[in-house]
């Protein structure tokens, strides 16, 4: 009789640990699945130019001052309305520039931007920061040479 | 020391950089967020330019909520019901997509 209640003891605590790992799993999947949905960068790349999608076509990080300085973001996820924001900075902490574009991505998307100046980009050293949904994602340093 | 340090200036510092005609744009792969659907809020300028307005019906739309949206007023969703005779005969049943004229003030 004693040996039959410590089984059936055995049992419960065998069921009981079986029903802990089981809600753990199920919350850690369902994290994964909230995470997966929501837009993230996964790639930012500076170039000289973009191809249609968006990609760039001329990696570099050094630019002669008449170059159209290209960054391009890469997002994964999905959201109905996102926006990305660059702001690009001088060595001396001038803002360059600071552009916003609203988006609605559907899984891998790439959006880019880029600056140029007509009488050329004083030469120096520059950084470009990305912002997704004003939250800083990350940035990229450039120079721009005098030839 | 020369002229220059004595004047109380730097040799070496740089002139600012300038910026004012720097030329930008972006573009993207992602389609642009829908712009969201035109809801005047009550008081606005809407009511009093005395302008007719085109709305679109959404699904759950009644005269009432329009006319709230519209002039602040549920009760006024017979002055909707009246500018658009022609094409609501039953003031209880209006469809989605249905394009009503909204009689300014």
């Amino acid at each position: 009789m004693m040996q039959y209640s410590k089984r059936i003891s055995l049992s419960l605590c065998l069921a009981l640990l079986v029903l802990a790992a089981a809600c753990t799993a199920k919350s850690a999947n369902d994290t994964v699945g909230t995470s997966g949905a929501a837009v993230k960068v996964t790639d930012v790349t500076l170039g000289r130019s973009v191809g249609a999608d968006k990609a760039i076509a001329d990696k570099t990080e050094t630019f002669a001052p008449n170059d159209a300085v290209y960054v391009s973001v890469a997002t994964d996820g999905s959201s109905p309305s996102a926006t990305l924001r660059a702001k690009w900075t001088f060595e001396d902490g001038q803002i360059v520039d600071e552009s916003t574009r609203a988006i609605a991505p559907v899984n891998h998307e790439r959006t880019e931007f880029h600056i140029s100046k007509p009488d050329g980009l004083p030469a120096g050293k520059y950084k470009v920061q990305v912002f997704l949904n004003d939250q800083a994602s990350e940035s990229k340093d450039f120079e721009v040479k005098a030839r | 020391m020369s002229i220059f340090d004595k004047l109380g200036g730097k040799k070496d510092e740089k002139p600012k950089a300038d910026f004012s005609n720097v030329r930008s744009g972006s573009s993207s792969t992602a389609a642009q967020p829908a712009p969201p659907a035109p809801i005047p809020s009550p008081g606005s300028s809407v009511g009093t330019t005395g302008t007719d307005q085109t709305y679109t019906v959404v699904s759950g739309d009644s005269l009432s909520k329009i006319a709230k949206r519209y002039y602040g007023d549920a009760n006024q969703w017979h002055r909707i019901h009246e500018a658009n005779r022609d094409q609501i005969k039953n003031p209880d049943l209006i469809h989605p997509g249905q394009k009503l004229r909204i009689p300014g003030a």
